[in-house]
């Protein structure tokens, strides 16, 4: 069970995090508020727990759209009020969502260079820890014995840090998306 | 929507939930613990997958595990996450206090690796057995490598150029990453990041240009002879700075000195039947033993540890 775990949790971490960005422009777009937004997230990768195999999955990133698109129908058609903007584009976004990703290839691997850039992007002794942590791999009691810190404060930096980037990874790169989503639009309107 | 938990404040203790985990493990009752929590609301086994996600991410930062970057995407990304590497765990030492700038010279020991940062803002990542004179002046950056190797990253400024000399050979960057090993008659170069300039003292020959990706060796007379083919190349000739050697068809005398820069356990290659021998595969820098056991293994060859010595025998009968 572990093992499987430890399998989704990695390809969430390369195939599904780098489109968070892409897919909170796309529901800020259809006017869906900010705190609504976080919910459906999280709510959005619950689902992605359920998964028994990830692996059949070719277009990750669709499937990812998919899945928050589903969730906010649900939400719209029990809100009873369907806002108009939010309906056209999740029209326009089914006939994006099957395609293959061209830039899901590459996805994975700007994400790489993007972690470095984002550890030295953290405060200053959040960033000690994290490199303590992750690059050294330095055990956590021993991170707040040469910081010269308590243990609560070094997981609160931790929890912090952790924090700021998640918030930093799902606010980059949000153009890349946006623009095949307006791509698309484009394409459907021609059609 | 009544006092409905806020997904900031599930996302915080996910994060803390994984931080937790990764001290303790993953005991019964905590693991029961977690249930529970998870339970408490749908959002949360959301929240809680996406904080390990971004925490397995992280481990790419340590930058040792080839194998995620195979094939095509191996060298440019590679070389970002080295290059950025080096430059935080720099930037890391300066956030804990470590005052090392008013030292001049960084010494190093047989299988130490030292990083350290420099007041410019530059860093050093100072290989086995090394010597480093740091000397900076009002309108130059001068490094001298005293003895072994040492790769920099150099902070940009171009009213102060930053030069290393190593013997008589110059190596000139501006702001970029580069490499330099000291040789009996010359250097070895490797660029990883930008441009830089390559001379010798005393030389009439021009300054030669080496850019990211490029490796050679230059002599004393300035002569530069190319030495490395490719851009991953140049990226796994400085996998010691994460306490790695990465081999790639060097031949088994080339990967036995190498190990022998790092340790005081030499080893010794008994057979000169085996030693142009081709191996692939990561190794410690610092565990001599487990690649001799692997090359045990895979040339069929028996090994042997003698006194000081590991030594790599005679081919078994098969």
């Amino acid at each position: 069970m572990t093992s499987d775990r430890e399998h989704i949790v990695k390809w969430v971490a390369s195939e599904v995090m780098p489109h968070e960005a892409g897919v909170r422009a796309w529901l800020r777009r259809a006017r869906v508020p900010a705190d609504e937004i976080d919910d459906l997230m999280q709510e959005a990768y619950a689902k992605l727990v359920g998964l028994q195999r990830v692996d059949q999955i070719e277009s990750p990133d669709g499937y990812f759209f998919q899945v928050v698109r589903n969730l906010l129908t649900d939400k719209l058609r029990r809100a009873k009020v369907v806002r108009i903007e939010a309906a056209t584009e999740i029209d326009a976004l089914s006939v994006c969502s099957d395609e293959p990703s061209p830039e899901q290839a590459t996805a994975a691997r700007r994400e790489l260079s993007r972690v470095q850039a984002l550890i030295q992007a953290l405060p200053e002794r959040c960033r000690r820890v994290f490199e303590l942590r992750k690059v050294l791999g330095v055990p956590q009691r021993e991170i707040a014995r040469r910081l010269g810190i308590s243990e609560s404060a070094v997981e609160n930096e931790a929890v912090k840090g952790m924090r700021l980037i998640m918030r930093a990874l799902q606010e980059e790169g949000a153009e890349v998306r946006g623009d095949r989503v307006r791509k698309t639009n484009d394409r459907s309107r021609k059609g | 929507m009544t006092d409905r938990e806020k997904a900031e404040d599930i996302e915080a203790e996910a994060a803390r939930w994984v931080w937790r985990l990764d001290r303790d493990g993953r005991a019964p009752e905590l693991e029961a613990q977690l249930e529970a929590w998870l339970a408490g609301d749908a959002r949360r086994r959301g929240a809680f997958l996406k904080a390990e996600s971004v925490w397995s991410l992280l481990d790419r930062a340590r930058g040792t595990a080839p194998s995620s970057f195979a094939g095509r995407a191996r060298p440019v990304s590679r070389r970002v996450l080295l290059a950025g590497a080096g430059g935080a765990i720099a930037a890391a030492m300066v956030g804990a206090g470590v005052l090392l700038l008013r030292e001049e010279r960084f010494n190093t020991g047989v299988g130490e690796v030292r990083r350290v940062p420099l007041e410019d803002g530059s860093a050093v990542a100072i290989n086995t057995a090394s010597a480093v004179e740091v000397a900076f002046q009002r309108g130059q950056r001068t490094v001298r490598l005293r003895e072994g190797e040492a790769w920099f990253q150099v902070a940009r400024d171009v009213q102060r150029p930053f030069v290393v000399e190593a013997g008589a050979v110059r190596v000139r960057a501006v702001g970029t990453a580069f490499s330099v090993r000291r040789r009996a008659n010359g250097a070895d170069v490797l660029v990883t990041e930008g441009v830089v300039e390559v001379w010798a003292e005393g030389a009439t020959r021009a300054p030669a240009r080496l850019r990211a990706g490029q490796g050679a060796f230059i002599d004393a007379s300035a002569v530069v002879r190319p030495a490395v083919a490719a851009p991953e190349a140049v990226d796994r000739k400085l996998e010691w700075r994460y306490g790695k050697i990465d081999l790639a068809g060097e031949t088994l005398s080339e990967a036995v000195a190498d190990f022998n820069r790092y340790n005081d356990r030499k080893l010794v290659i008994a057979d000169p039947r085996i030693a142009d021998e081709r191996l692939y595969g990561v190794f410690n820098t610092g565990g001599p033993d487990a690649f001799a056991a692997a090359v045990g293994a895979s040339l069929g060859v028996e090994v042997e540890a003698r006194g000081g010595e590991i030594v790599l025998g005679r081919r078994r009968a098969s």
